[in-house]
């Protein structure tokens, strides 16, 4: 457990033939927000694969974050798309339960 | 014996840039004060929000600054966080009806979850905000200690 160093925040993206996945790790705030959606942009656009986001190195999220991924719910909401997240530690899980957005993923999973 | 309150000020430029330093002088703090890991988490949301805040709605994309105070006491921390700007915008309009609670995905607002996090994460929440000087938003926690004191 060390939250006493603040984490640069990356993305790995892995692609196969039928899914997108992009593992996001450190911190994801304000700072780095314009980097996530560019990072995003064209991988939520492409409908053909099933997008998973793992969060299981994401030490920190802010409501700039949650609103993010948000977006892209809507997005791929729209275009008929499948979008998860997956491996959520406990501490972001407990902000997706307070804002609400986790009823958002959860009805993408029960549709699958 | 007089209560003791010792004060720790930062201050720094509004940009997202140095939010990440809040958060590391609020670990260091909070930590040393005996709050469970948990808290912390809790505390670096508070924290961060209440600076986004100032970053984005206080200068209007102009240099300024925010100022960061930590009062220490054996009871609680409480957290000021303080700009010089204009106005708070998002505020205005955030409350509990800022969730996504109850709400269907076409119809969810991004943004406004700030506020209602800060509410949720912290013991209590104060913002003043004065028009043309800057808004003040205070954070409250308490330390609760926990049963195996020594």
């Amino acid at each position: 457990m060390n939250t006493n160093k603040s984490e640069k925040f990356t993305t790995a993206t892995q692609m196969d033939n039928r899914t997108c996945t992009v593992f996001l790790n450190g911190e994801l705030d304000l700072s780095v927000a314009p980097d996530f959606r560019q990072v995003m942009e064209p991988l939520v656009e492409n409908g053909d694969l099933d997008l998973i986001l793992n969060l299981k190195d994401l030490k920190y999220i802010d409501s700039t974050g949650i609103g993010i991924l948000l977006s892209i719910l809507k997005v791929r909401h729209g275009m008929n798309a499948q979008f998860y997240v997956r491996e959520v530690p406990a501490q972001i899980q407990k902000l997706f339960d307070m804002t609400g957005i986790a009823k958002f993923f959860a009805s993408q999973e029960n549709s699958q | 014996m007089k209560e003791e309150m010792q004060k720790v000020q930062l201050n720094l430029p509004a940009t997202a840039d140095f939010v990440d330093i809040v958060r590391l002088n609020l670990y260091g703090i909070a930590s040393k004060m005996g709050f469970s890991y948990e808290d912390i988490e809790d505390m670096k949301v508070a924290i961060s929000e209440a600076c986004n805040n100032s970053v984005l709605y206080a200068y209007n994309h102009e240099d300024g600054l925010v100022g960061v105070t930590f009062e220490v006491s054996p009871e609680a921390l409480i957290i000021t966080v303080k700009d010089e700007g204009e106005s708070f915008e998002s505020y205005e309009k955030s409350d509990e009806g800022a969730t996504l609670h109850g709400k269907e995905l076409g119809e969810a607002p991004i943004g406004g979850l700030g506020f209602y996090l800060m509410q949720a994460l912290m013991d209590d929440v104060s913002v003043v905000n004065e028009s043309g000087r800057g808004t003040t938003v205070t954070l409250t926690r308490k330390l609760t200690r926990s049963e195996e004191k020594v």
